[in-house]
Parts: structure tokens; sequence; C-alpha cells
């Protein structure tokens, strides 16, 4: 059986990479579409970059660079986080690995 | 007396818990995040203490308030200052809050008084007096120690079965996330003793992730980049690569990860060094591995043959070497051990939670006295009022403490501020916000007379949050606990929910029929905007008649089509495409529903690439003809089985609702069957809300009564289906497969309650029947000894009944059953069907 997080990881990957390449306009159509797929499926994707940091976010595991500060960004991520909605519960089934840095 | 069934791995780098209960040992998972294993370390931040994964991340940007590895300081007068607090605390105290956490994964509401923790077997009287006093403070009365050696050897014993005599030496070998141990084992009529030991308390997997980027990625950036000091800076704490640096560690674990299950990885990153772009492609071989983590594990070899050597063992003299921590995992490790000791290795009990698993499986066979509360807790149910003699004796009463909290219980923001209000003895006292999911935890935090947190929230769903109170020693006070529900995105008093699901009507090519599909559901707040992926069921001709129907309606999103209002309807027909449109091409429906109501529909047809824009008002109603014409006979149909169902099962006054239904509906037929699609007339609108009456009664035939009959005949269906498939020969995976997607959506069909989604689901078990029965070879010889003894007139051509015939006799006789089935099949298909073909020229909405 596949692991859906185990795509969606892969995925993920595969469209931070061309967005860094400067090519998302060319499969942002793509990219909706197959996370729509997963979305229909129950899983609720999320890429955190961006985001306030705490230490109260149990959703990711941050590799913190820099000093620890009290306005903390989350500035890269490398695994997105995964929820999954079964029988009218949500549930975590995978922590984002993310980046945090104070800005 | 009674057993103490709990078993906890208070580990240096992580910690688990597990219960022994009817012969079967479960290691609980931490409700934040479902993970078995919980990061031995303790953070006192600014405003809050944090417990486990989330402390561990602080742990190198803030070692004075942030602590790890105190295992190894047990038992010793070492005290930590902690700078956010200004006070000591000891490794006893970190240790019981670890302790205390582990305590929170038990989700079957007990709270345990007694547990077994395990000790390193190098512990000494003064550490395991300490650990000893750590599982008090946590709250245990009764605890027993357990030397991790011997627990881990419990783990193999008692997990692997047969009666085989395990008396000898067995060698432990635990290589974990920071540290190493080794330890001799000798069994002796069923007692276990470690004879000897030997450890490494700064060896661990830690140390093969580091051998990756030291020896691999490090060089290859130095040779692609050319920068001489790279080396020197990338692992300095705030230095210019830092960020770089963890984004490297994640990889190096997930390439040593990658290792374990295929021999090789790559390691592919960019980044900008120095003003530069890079972008890197480094590959892992399997030689490489092997060659830079051999001088680790030779390292853990070394201490293994110590402990030989120190008693005069040979590896001849050990049974098996018992494999434990998570390390043992890279195939490198496994080869090395086996190569260079020529013992064998047994990795049959999971290395991550072994420790834990033999620790409860000793706490089965100890026993405690437990204390009047406990006692009285447990008999309450049976005998209420000797429970309440007992209690009369113990204060319950609530402490001298209020808390309320003020919140709003739907929102429209990514996070919800939620007010805490304290009266009372609150100084010394803690809260602490999980969030139900796992995604959130406050950690403790001081209560003080008014407090406010932010709680994130998930979109589109409702946000489950506990709120929980606790005393200076971290001990919950129960009574105090606060639950907390805030809806995303739904029911927000500044926006109206809709009062039904809004869905659209798509193509069950396989049931020559139509179902729903909901696109908004009811309750959600306005306005809505989704994107739908569909592909087309059917080819249609460039200038052809034929079209596609993107049909919205409004409704029971469980009930038939047909029981729904149709509020927007868009016909794209052959004559409007630019090329055809082949069956299988993709079709995305963009759907945004405005406050006002108001539905704005845009298609894109990925093939031909064109674009359809339609606006709807829902008080304005959209009819296809061809559409309700196929409707109706659908609904004739099914009321036609619902009469000759209710004849079946002998139900008169049900069998005479529905034949009046029935009756009502042909009044339409003629009238219906008469109209021309240009008809400008209310007529059509008139026949439609008829029909949709008659179906929504339709629904209700029955009422509960026939609900709970179909129920009640889906679960005899399904173990029949069940057993079937256990005796199918040929496609039992596929089988079986469709029976668990049927079994998944149980609970949401029967919650329905809906006649036509329960029968759905009731035919699709059926059909699954028929497909199990196919594949099954005494079946399919069964038919074949029927099709064979039928004459000519029962098939479409008999001479190649005749030829199949002779292919399965002589397949049979060769016992060739695969062969056999696709002749069987074959000929069935030759047969001349009798079948009432409905709907033969089913056209549907034409998406799938």
């Amino acid at each position: 059986m596949l692991n859906p997080a185990h795509i969606i990881n892969q995925l993920f990957e595969m469209q931070s990479r061309i967005n860094e390449a400067g090519m998302t306009a060319n499969f942002e159509r793509n990219f909706k579409r197959l996370y729509s797929l997963f979305e229909e499926e129950g899983y609720i994707i999320q890429d955190l970059t961006g985001e306030a940091y705490t230490e109260s976010r149990t959703d990711c595991e941050a590799g913190i660079s820099g000093k620890i500060g009290s306005r903390m960004t989350i500035t890269r991520t490398l695994k997105p986080v995964i929820y999954q909605k079964k029988d009218g519960a949500v549930q975590l089934l995978q922590k984002a690995v993310v980046i945090a840095e104070n800005k | 007396m009674k057993p103490v069934n709990f078993g906890i791995d208070l580990g240096t780098t992580n910690s688990l818990i597990a219960k022994y209960e009817a012969s079967k040992v479960t290691v609980f998972k931490n409700p934040v995040g479902q993970k078995e294993t919980l990061a031995s370390v303790v953070a006192y931040r600014p405003d809050r203490v944090l417990v486990g994964d989330k402390a561990r991340e602080y742990l190198v940007k803030d070692p004075v308030n942030v602590f790890g590895s105190f295992k190894r300081k047990m038992g010793t007068d070492e005290k930590y200052y902690v700078v956010n607090i200004d006070d000591n605390v000891t490794p006893v105290q970190l240790s019981s809050l670890v302790l205390k956490e582990l305590k929170n994964f038990i989700h079957t509401g007990e709270t345990p008084e007694a547990c077994v923790i395990t000790i390193p077997a190098s512990f000494d009287t003064m550490q395991s007096n300490a650990t000893l006093k750590a599982g008090q403070e946590a709250g245990f009365k009764d605890i027993f120690l357990l030397q991790e050696p011997i627990a881990a050897s419990l783990a193999f014993f008692n997990e692997t079965a047969g009666e085989e005599n395990k008396d000898g030496y067995w060698l432990v070998y635990d290589f974990g996330g920071g540290t190493f141990d080794a330890a001799l084992v000798q069994s002796t009529d069923q007692e276990l003793k470690v004879v000897d030991h030997e450890g490494n308390n700064f060896l661990g997997g830690v140390d093969f992730d580091f051998a990756i980027i030291d020896m691999i990625v490090v060089p290859e950036i130095i040779r692609q980049t050319g920068i001489t000091d790279f080396e020197q800076e990338f692992r300095v704490k705030y230095g210019k690569y830092e960020k770089l640096f963890y984004e490297v560690m994640y990889y190096a674990e997930e390439a040593k990860k990658e290792l374990s299950a295929t021999g090789s990885a790559y390691i592919e990153f960019s980044t900008e060094l120095d003003g530069k772009k890079y972008d890197f492609s480094i590959p892992v071989t399997k030689e490489k591995a092997g060659e830079i983590f051999l001088p680790i594990i030779n390292e853990t070899i070394k201490l293994l043959n110590n402990v030989l050597r120190n008693n005069g063992l040979t590896p001849k003299d050990i049974r098996q070497v018992i494999l434990v921590g998570g390390s043992t995992f890279l195939p490198q490790v496994k080869e090395q051990l086996a190569e260079q000791t020529g013992i064998s290795l047994n990795s049959s009990v999971d290395p991550t939670t072994a420790i834990a698993v033999g620790a409860a499986w000793y706490a089965a066979n100890k026993q405690y006295e437990p204390s009047i509360e406990e006692t009285a807790a447990e008999h309450t149910e049976q005998a209420i009022e000797t429970a309440n003699d007992i209690l009369s004796n113990v204060d319950f009463s609530p402490p001298d403490l209020k808390v309320e909290v003020s919140y709003n219980k739907s929102s429209r923001d990514k996070e919800e501020v939620l007010l805490i209000f304290c009266e009372g003895t609150y100084e010394d006292k803690y809260y602490r916000l999980v969030r139900s999911d796992g995604g959130f935890d406050s950690g403790f935090v001081q209560l003080k007379a008014k407090k406010t947190e932010f709680l994130p929230l998930i979109p589109s769903v409702t946000n489950h949050f506990t709120l929980a109170i606790f005393d200076k020693n971290y001990d919950e006070l129960k009574s105090l606990a606060k639950e907390i529900h805030i809806s995303q995105g739904k029911y927000a008093i500044d926006g109206q929910p809709l009062p039904h699901d809004i869905s659209i009507e798509v193509d069950d090519v396989e049931n020559k029929t139509t179902r729903l599909e909901a696109i908004f559901e009811r309750n959600s707040l306005l306005p809505q905007k989704r994107t739908l992926y569909r592909e087309i069921s059917k080819t249609i001709k460039k200038g052809s008649k034929d079209s596609i129907i993107i049909s919205i309606l409004e409704g029971d999103k469980n009930s038939r089509p047909l029981s729904n209002l149709t509020i927007g309807c868009i016909e794209i027909a052959g004559k409007d495409l630019k090329t055809d449109l082949v069956k299988g091409s993709d079709i995305e429906i963009q759907l945004h529903i405005t406050d006002s109501r108001v539905l704005n529909t845009t298609v894109f047809l990925v093939m031909t690439q064109q674009e359809f824009k339609n606006v709807f008002s829902i008080s304005e109603k959209k009819i296809n003809l061809e559409r309700l014409k196929e409707q109706y006979t659908s609904l004739e149909h099914e009321l036609t089985n619902t009469v000759k169902e209710f004849q079946y099962n002998q139900r008169e006054i049900w069998e005479i609702k529905a034949n009046a239904l029935l009756e009502e509906l042909h009044t339409v037929k003629e009238r219906l069957f008469r109209l021309k699609k240009n008809d400008k007339s209310d007529e059509k609108y008139i026949i439609a809300e008829k029909i949709m009456r008659l179906s929504q009664e339709a629904d209700k035939l029955g009422g509960n009564e026939r609900i709970s009959l179909m129920i009640e005949d889906y679960y005899y269906r399904k173990d029949q289906v069940k057993e079937t498939i256990n005796t199918a020969d040929f496609e039992k995976e596929e089988l079986k497969r469709q029976f668990i997607k049927i079994e998944q959506s149980e609970a949401s069909f029967i919650r329905s309650k809906n006649v036509s989604f329960i029968q759905t689901k009731l035919e699709q078990l059926y059909d699954l029947h028929w497909k199990a029965l196919g594949n099954t070879t005494s079946f399919l010889i069964t038919k074949f000894v029927e099709f064979r003894d039928l004459g000519p007139e029962y098939y479409r051509d008999y001479n190649g009944a005749k030829s199949l015939i002779k292919l399965g006799n002589a397949a049979l006789e060769k016992e060739n059953y695969p062969e056999f089935r696709r002749h069987v099949y074959s000929l069935s298909g030759l047969l001349h069907r009798a079948d009432f073909q409905m709907n033969s020229d089913f056209k549907g909405t034409g998406i799938g």
C-alpha cells in the first residue's frame, strides 16, 4: 500500500524546486490539481513558509537558525504538514520540517 | 493485589510507555503528533514549560534553559540552574516531568499507581534510587526497576513464539539515537540475569548523519564552490551557513532512512552561497555509506568483543545477538555485526519499542496493593453504595480555584483569541492547551488572573482544544478541565450558512445512472469557492447533437439527484466544440457561490482548451428536458423494483404506498415524453417539481423500519461477501480492496439514513459478491458444466461456443485454472441475455 505522505512529500519537493527554477507558472494548474486530489481524499496539506513560529506549534519540527527571538518566522518548509480527516475528526499525519528564523 | 501492567522505558534520548493486557502489549502514542516516542528533553521557556520533541528544538540555542540527557546525571548532586525561572532543577525533577508527560499518552483514561521503569545495566544504587524518586514524584506509588538488557530480552523471549529452550548466553546490542550499550545476558531455567555490560553514552544514530555531512556533503560543496573555509564556518553556531546546516541535517537523516530502504540515496538541494546560486545532487552509494559508517560500527563491535573477552567467552558461546535501538535498522550495522562476530542476529522485535514492551511483560507479573481511591474508582459501577462509603472519607472537593474561558465559537481567521480568567489560588498552578489533532500544545503555562492565548485553527473544520489545569507538581486537577470547540469557516455570525448541500450530478456509468457529489456542504459559510477536476465520461464529436450537462443541485447530498432541486445547468453541445472531446479527457469546473447566493460556474475543457462561463441566480430554475426524461425512467424503474421488494417481503402497507406513488408518476409520463425541447410553457417545471416530490416521498417509504431492515441486510450480505472473497482463487487482493472501500464508507451511509444511498451500497455489495464468485474455481466449474449442457438456442454463436467448450474442457483437464476461467468468461459472453436492459441508451451528464 502506498503511503500518501511519501507521495505528498515528493510532490511538495518537486514544486519547491520548480519554484526555485522560476518555472511556477508552467505547472501551477497541474500542482493545484494534484493537491486537490489529495484534499478530496481527506488530506489537508499546508506549507508553513511565512507563518509565525512559536514554541506551541507542534505541527512542525524546526531547525532554529540564528538567535531565538520573540518574532520568529518560518522561512523554509522542507516537508509540509499533513492532516487527515477521518470519521469527522482531524488528525495530524505528518509534522512539517521547517527552518525558523528571527525576523 | 493487582498486576502492575505498565512499563516505561525512561531513555537518555527518548522515552516510551507500554501496557500489558490480555496477553498483548500495547505501546501508547503521544496524543500530540501520534508518535510512540517522547524526546527526554525539558525546556523552561520564558513563560512556559515544554516537555518532549518541541523542547528538543531549543536544546542547542537555549542551553541554559533547556535540558536533555539528564539520565546520565541521575544519582549525582548536580543541579541545573535555569535562567528563566531563576532556580535550580535536579535530574530527578526533570525525569519526573518526562514520566508525567508519558502518563498523558495513556488514552484509556487510567491513572496508573504502579509501573515498571527500566534502567541501564550500569546504574548503581544511587542512580537506581534517584529513578525511584523520579517515579514517586511523577505520582507512582509503587515502582519496580528493571535493567534495560533484561527488558529487551524479555520482549524477544515473550514476543517470539515457540517452546524452544532459551537457556544460554545472549548478547543485547542496544544502539539508540545517542547512546550505545552491549550487555551479556544469561538465561537459566527461565531466569534472566545481566552478566556484564559495556557502553558509550556519546555514540548513536546521529553520528551516522554527521558522517554523511562531514565526509560526503561538505567535501562536495567545497569541490563545487571552491569556498575554502566552508568546513570551518559550516557548523558554527550563528554562523553564515547555519540555515543551510539545518537543511543539510534534514537531508542527511532522510538519506540515511533511504539507505535502509533502498541501499542508496541522493541528497539534492539548491542554495545560495556567498551570493551565488548552486544546485547540488550528491549521490550516497551503498559502498560509500559502508565505508564512512564503518568506524562508528567498529566502535560498537569493539565494546561487544570486550564483553565477550572479559567473560572468557567466544562468539560460539552466544546463542544470538538481540538487536535493539533505532540505529539497528541500518543494513550496514547488521552486515558488519554478522560478518565480524559470526553470531546469528535476531531483529524479530521492534528495536524502537523493545525495552518498553519488555518492561510491560515484566509488569504483568508484578503485583501491588491498590490505594483506596483506585479501588473505589474501579468499583464505582458495580457497588456504588460501598464506594460512596469509602469515598466519604476522601476529600474530592474542587480546589479553591475557579477558571472561566471566553472565546468565539466560530472564526474566519487563522487563529482565535482565548481569554482565561482565574479566581482563587491560581499563583502556583499551570494550564495547558492542546489541540486534539496534535498540531498545537501550549506546554505548561503559569496561570494568572487574566491570560490570553492565540489558538491556531485548521481551516474549514471544527477545531477541538482541551484546557487542563495542573498544580505546582504538574499533577492535573481533572475537575477543572474544559473543552473548547471553534469552527473555522463555519457558522460565523458575519456570514450566512448554506441551508442545504449543493452538489453536482455526475455519471455512475457502471450502474447506468447518475449520482450526486457534494461541492459545498450544508452549513458551510458563504461565500464559497471550489474547483472540481473530473473526466469526460463519453466522447462528444465536434458538431454533433450530443452534449455534456453540468447540473448543480440543492438538497441532501446522500439522496438521488432527482430528490434535489436543480439550481444551475450548463449544457455544452458538440456544436460548441473546437475539436472532438474524447472520453477520459479532463474537465475543470470552478464553482463560486456568493454571499447573496449567486452561483458562478466556469468550465474549462483541457483537451479543447475552451472555457465556458455562466452565472445563475438561485431563484432561476434550469431544467434540461432530456435529463428529466432519463430521470423519470430511472425513478419509474426504482419504484417498480421497490414494489416488487415489498411484495417479496410481504409488506402490504408499504406496497400500497409505493404503488400509489408509481401510479402518480405515471400520470405525468405522457405529458413529459410529448414535450419538445423548445417548449416555452411552464409544463417542464411543473413536471420536474412533481417528479422531485415523488422522489423525495419514495425515499421516505417504510420509514426507519425499512432503513433498519436494509442495514440488517447490509451486514448479512457483508459477511457473505467476506466469506466468498476468502475462498476466491483469483484477484483476491483487488476484491479485498473493493470490499474495504465499501466498508470504509459504512459509517457515512448508515448515518445518512437515506434509503437510496443505502440501496446503492447494497447493490455494490451484491455486484462484488458476483465478482468474487466469478473468481472462484469451484463456482466457475459449476457454471461451465451448466453452459456446456445448453442447446444452440441459448447462444448467439453456437460454433464459437462449441470451440470454447472444447478449450475449457482441455484447460480443466490440465488443471490450468487461469486459462479455464478465461474460456468460461468468453463462453458467458456468447449467451443471449434476457436481462432487462434498463437505460441501455443511457446518456447521463457526460461527467464521470
